[in-house]
């Protein structure tokens, strides 16, 4: 079907930059561009992303965009709830994009869509029981079971950055205190290293040389360059990190269970340096350890991209189910509202087999579930009966 | 019809009901836990099952252990309190009931029980801690018990919240059931009446004891219903510790429902309040989230029971899927080969 084939876009929308990409189904990307983050006002920033898609339409057919933010994105993957580095609070992103670009939307939390990547085409592939960590400034999360994205009950499960980990701890921008963020990300490897560069303590010598002499200069590739280089100080600052990286996945790994951490985000660019530790650490502290099968731990493949290209094949998933119900129906704008409802495939099929589970135990339909999910599914399968 | 069978193995009691695919529980049966032979254990659980089985026609049993029960929901792999390492309980079990047996965690059963029946039946994502000797844990997602991929997930009680806190008898150090269990209201319990404190050995007569060793974790629940200050200060702080460690959880899971039940839970209000407010007070980002609803379990010490029983009737996601992805889990360690890591655990 030529639908499958249809190429789709991807967008990134970090603090500073946004990234786009023009993406095909075997996630390969086609085409590029990248614009600074208008910060002040959502507007801007939706205008911002309906001028990429323009400039990328104009040379390729897309079917479909997908949006990746970091912040909070809705259970029905419409609205952004709240955006820690963006003027994003309740902001019904997907709806005011689709207005001005008239193609199907998905917005996604940037870490699941970081996540999504890795499982279809990345170093989680195959993996049934994947956990993604994604070290960047902050730390983001994403949990895939059976290739069906966790999001919890309002959206936004898999925050794994705000676990507490130091009771008291460093304060955190969420309102707490000690979160695993500010211990395992590259702002907690930065501001180590400044302090360290700070305190005039010789150690600290090639760190101030890389940065002008100036601590304040400090940033995280540069500490990760210098122990790559072999510098004992920028390694030690590294493995700090990775111990705590470790100490938290073996947190998570008593919650999850998972086959395989992913680590992704620019930290992971260090590399053994930082997991070989974060892999020690994880085995020193692991509930039941020694008596109980082990997570793998392993780097993340894809790199910066992989946002925009799970992105891109999350909106790749929305527009082909969409189709496919068009197809089937008949009354398609009113079913067409309800599908909007905002759910994959995958996820819809889940909630489905939980539905169907859980009918054996209460007869009635399950009170959860949006009215016009499961009737969709039923119209879908109905092929085309009005009535339902 | 439609029955099924029911078992909650404690460390020092075996609980066994018949229950109906509505939840309730029919006939009962009981036996002592012969804690530290397997086979005499397994006996025992074949035991009370044969004595239901004997009077009700069951169509399959559910064994709710405390321990890490493998993904085939047949094997406990390790348990803290009883002597099970890579024990093949569930077929041994069924080799001599002669019907289906499935073997689950203690407080997935439990979970699953209050999510099913209990107070989480209009719900599709839940956790539910059980707070007893330790804490026990349970996720449903989707209307779905998370097991991981090995069938050892939802260890909550297991989560790291101190770093290089009180030892843990898993192993690690830290973790929230050193601070937030039975054990742990116990032992804070008495080593304020060891210091000597005035308040404590007020909480000790309020109790009706002289020695701190006598101290219970219902003793100090008593003393706390009856207005004792010491014993309401502890279960204050035991609620602090647990709602921080639920905020924690929920960044991870985004429930719609947290319950709290097991053996500590029966202080209600005393716990539940300052747990709620540690909550609300250490939720991530908590004022641009939804937050989750919080309640006491319903289902009491059945909940294991119910639970299993109605986890007997269900496949295994497990089950369903193909073999060989369980069968190229990594680096699985070999429990039974270390004796040397067996003699570590402190129990």
């Amino acid at each position: 079907m030529a639908l499958t084939q249809a190429l789709t876009i991807g967008i990134d929308i970090g603090g500073t930059k946004v990234a786009a990409g023009v993406v095909d189904p075997e996630g390969n990307i086609l085409d590029r561009l990248r614009r600074d983050t208008p910060t002040k006002d959502p507007r801007e920033t939706e205008d911002a992303i309906a001028d990429i898609v323009r400039d990328l339409e104009s040379r390729h057919d897309v079917i479909a965009v997908g949006i990746g933010a970091a912040g909070f994105v809705d259970g029905t993957r419409s609205s952004v709830l709240f955006a820690p580095h963006l003027a994003w609070r309740h902001e019904p992103l997907r709806d005011a994009v689709e207005r001005r670009l008239g193609l199907p939307v998905v917005v996604e939390n940037d870490a699941n869509a970081a996540a999504w990547s890795e499982w279809r085409f990345g170093g989680g592939q195959g993996e049934s029981h994947l956990v993604c960590v994604t070290l960047g400034t902050g730390i983001g999360g994403a949990i895939l079971n059976d290739g069906a994205l966790q999001r919890g009950k309002f959206g936004i499960a898999g925050e794994f950055g705000h676990m507490q980990v130091v009771p008291g701890g460093h304060r955190c921008e969420c309102g707490n205190r000690g979160c695993w963020e500010q211990y395992a990300s590259g702002n907690a490897l930065t501001r180590e290293a400044r302090e360290l560069a700070l305190s005039g303590s010789p150690v600290a010598h090639n760190l101030l040389r890389a940065a002008a002499g100036d601590p304040r200069k400090i940033n995280g590739p540069m500490v990760t360059e210098l122990a790559k280089d072999g510098d004992p100080v920028a390694v030690e600052l590294l493995e700090d990190v990775g111990r705590w990286l470790g100490i938290g996945l073996a947190n998570l790994a008593a919650a999850l269970d998972p086959g395989t951490f992913v680590i992704g985000g620019g930290v992971s660019d260090a590399g053994e340096l930082l997991l070989a530790p974060a892999r020690e650490a994880f085995k020193r502290t692991l509930t039941g350890r020694g008596f109980r099968p082990e997570a793998r731990i392993v780097r993340a493949v894809l790199g910066p991209e992989a946002g925009m290209v799970g992105a891109a094949d999350l909106a790749r998933e929305e527009a082909t189910w969409l189709r496919r119900v068009r197809v089937k129906t008949t009354a398609v704008t009113a079913k067409t509202a309800a599908a909007r409802g905002g759910r994959s495939t995958r996820l819809d099929r889940a909630a489905r087999k939980s539905a169907s589970r859980r009918t054996g135990m209460r007869a009635a339909v399950d009170p959860e579930l949006q009215p016009g999910q499961l009737q969709l599914n039923k119209t879908a399968e109905l092929q085309g009966d009005p009535e339902a | 019809m439609g029955l099924t069978i029911g078992i909650d193995v404690g460390g020092t009691k075996i609980a066994a009901g018949v229950v109906g695919t509505d939840g309730t529980i029919g006939a009962r049966a009981h036996r002592d836990t012969p804690a530290n032979s397997v086979d005499e254990t397994a006996r025992a659980i074949c035991d009370a099952a044969a004595e239901l089985i004997a009077d009700h026609d069951v169509e399959a049993v559910g064994i709710g252990a405390a321990g890490f029960v493998s993904s085939d929901r047949s094997t406990v792999l390790f348990a803290p309190n009883l002597a099970w390492r890579d024990e093949p309980l569930g077929r041994r079990v069924a080799d001599v009931l002669q019907v289906p047996v499935v073997v689950e965690n203690d407080a997935n059963a439990a979970a699953w029980g209050e999510f099913a029946f209990g107070a989480a039946k209009d719900v599709e994502h839940m956790i539910c801690v059980t707070v007893g000797t330790g804490i026990g844990g349970g996720v449903v997602i989707d209307g779905e018990l998370l097991r991981g991929a090995h069938g050892v997930a939802a260890e909550l009680g297991h989560m790291r919240v101190v770093p290089g806190g009180h030892r843990c008898g898993c192993g690690a150090r830290g973790c929230l059931e050193q601070y937030a269990s039975g054990r742990a209201l116990v032992r804070e319990g008495r080593a304020q009446a060891e210091s000597g404190s005035l308040a404590a050995a007020q909480m000790l007569s309020v109790c009706g004891i002289t020695d701190p060793a006598e101290l219970t974790g219902p003793m100090i629940t008593m003393a706390a219903a009856a207005g004792d200050p010491c014993a309401v200060e502890l279960l204050d702080d035991l609620g602090r510790w647990l709602g921080e460690g639920l905020a924690s959880f929920a960044t991870l899971f985004d429930p719609s429902t947290i319950v709290i039940g097991g053996g500590v839970s029966a202080a209600k209000e005393l716990l539940l309040n300052s747990a709620k407010v540690a909550f609300e007070k250490n939720l991530p980002a908590r004022a641009n989230r939804p937050h989750p609803t919080f309640g006491l379990a319903e289902l009491g010490n059945d909940a294991g029971i119910i639970g299993a029983a109605d986890l007997a009737r269900r496949p295994a996601p497990a089950q369903e899927k193909a073999a060989p992805q369980a069968a190229q889990a990594p680096e699985v360690t070999a429990p039974s080969d270390a004796p040397g890591a067996a003699a570590e655990q402190p129990q």
